[in-house]
């Protein structure tokens, strides 16, 4: 048993280096998969239904890397629904991809936006905003 | 021994040593687990998406015995895809028995929206026992539901418990919709195996 105990350390210390080498090493990929373009999804159904109910409100179209499990993206939608000026929030596992409506009054800022999907795990490749 | 509390203090301390910034706050999740071997309940908070802590209650089935663990996940690795993600995981856990029941795990799995597959390993000391539970896991799903759908996964998972005689290999069902996750198994030997989970 003491050889699978010792197993598991030298597999922490081999993973481990790697995660303290390259932290953000998730990026690396980012523009290796690029996602649905924003502008292909200005002209979705799925985006048109987001819109259909919305008046006065930014809209932010972002592409996400990893989002392959709904169960997984649960941590997105309740982050930004935190927000009181998230008016409503839609994820599309197909695409990988995140609508977010706000309110105009909130100045959107897409780092903070990036740091939210990474806060749940996620990568952020681009981020499109469009007035309603 | 030495090398033992090395291990735990690695996998418990991981976090602080990786020295990663706390970015997230909130998640946390109630499971429950059960087969053959035990029963339990377990609770844990995610500070940050690179780590859990949280309490097991376990009924364990074999020695019986009920204890608590405190345990400690920590993402050692993940690679975000566009139609993937990979997750390397380092698990461990003290018993209220004391620093001489305890436990130290590996795990991963790799999935996009139509695969799974999945590997873990862990060995546990008691004071009366000590073994490994080993397992892997292949998946798939046979729909993609769109985003608050209920999905289904198809899957076959190994499992060799060293307390217990082989392998087994068996079916497994997994569903979940929401917050609510439910993986059911069965094994003429193990009888049952079976996972809820429910994230707040």
């Amino acid at each position: 048993m003491q050889h699978l105990q010792a197993l598991i350390i030298l597999l922490s210390f081999a993973w481990g280096s790697v995660a303290i080498a390259a932290p953000d090493h998730t990026s690396d990929h980012q523009h290796q998969h690029q996602n649905v373009e924003p502008s292909a999804a200005l002209a979705s159904k799925r985006y048109n239904a987001f819109i259909e109910d919305l008046s006065e409100s930014n809209v932010a179209i972002v592409n996400v890397l990893g989002m392959v499990c709904d169960f997984c993206a649960r941590g997105i939608e309740k982050t930004f629904k935190k927000d009181q000026h998230v008016r409503k929030v839609d994820v599309d596992l197909a695409n990988g991809q995140v609508l977010i409506a706000y309110s105009v009054d909130k100045v959107i800022d897409q780092v903070e936006i990036t740091d939210k999907i990474l806060a749940n795990g996620q990568n952020v490749t681009a981020v499109t905003v469009v007035k309603i | 021994m030495g090398i033992r509390l090395l291990g735990l203090f690695l996998c418990l301390f991981a976090p602080m040593l990786a020295a990663r910034p706390i970015s997230y706050s909130g998640g946390s999740t109630l499971m429950g687990f059960s087969n053959s071997m035990q029963d339990s309940i377990y609770y844990h908070y995610s500070p940050s998406y690179r780590y859990s802590v949280g309490i097991e209650v376990v009924n364990d089935k074999y020695t019986d015995q009920n204890y608590v663990y405190g345990r400690s996940t920590y993402l050692l690795d993940r690679q975000n895809t566009q139609h993937s993600q990979r997750n390397v995981y380092l698990q461990a856990g003290v018993s209220s028995h004391g620093l001489n029941h305890h436990f130290v795990g590996i795990h991963g799995d790799w999935e996009t929206r139509r695969w799974f597959s999945g590997f873990g390993l862990k060995h546990v000391q008691n004071k009366s026992v000590q073994y490994s539970e080993t397992f892997l896991q292949l998946g798939v799903a046979p729909y993609l539901g769109d985003y608050g759908d209920l999905h289904t996964w198809l899957m076959l998972k190994s499992k060799k418990d060293t307390r217990l005689l082989g392998w087994s290999t068996y079916p497994v069902l997994k569903f979940f919709k929401g917050n609510l996750l439910l993986e059911v198994g069965y094994d003429p030997k193990l009888e049952w195996d079976s996972h809820l989970m429910y994230r707040f």
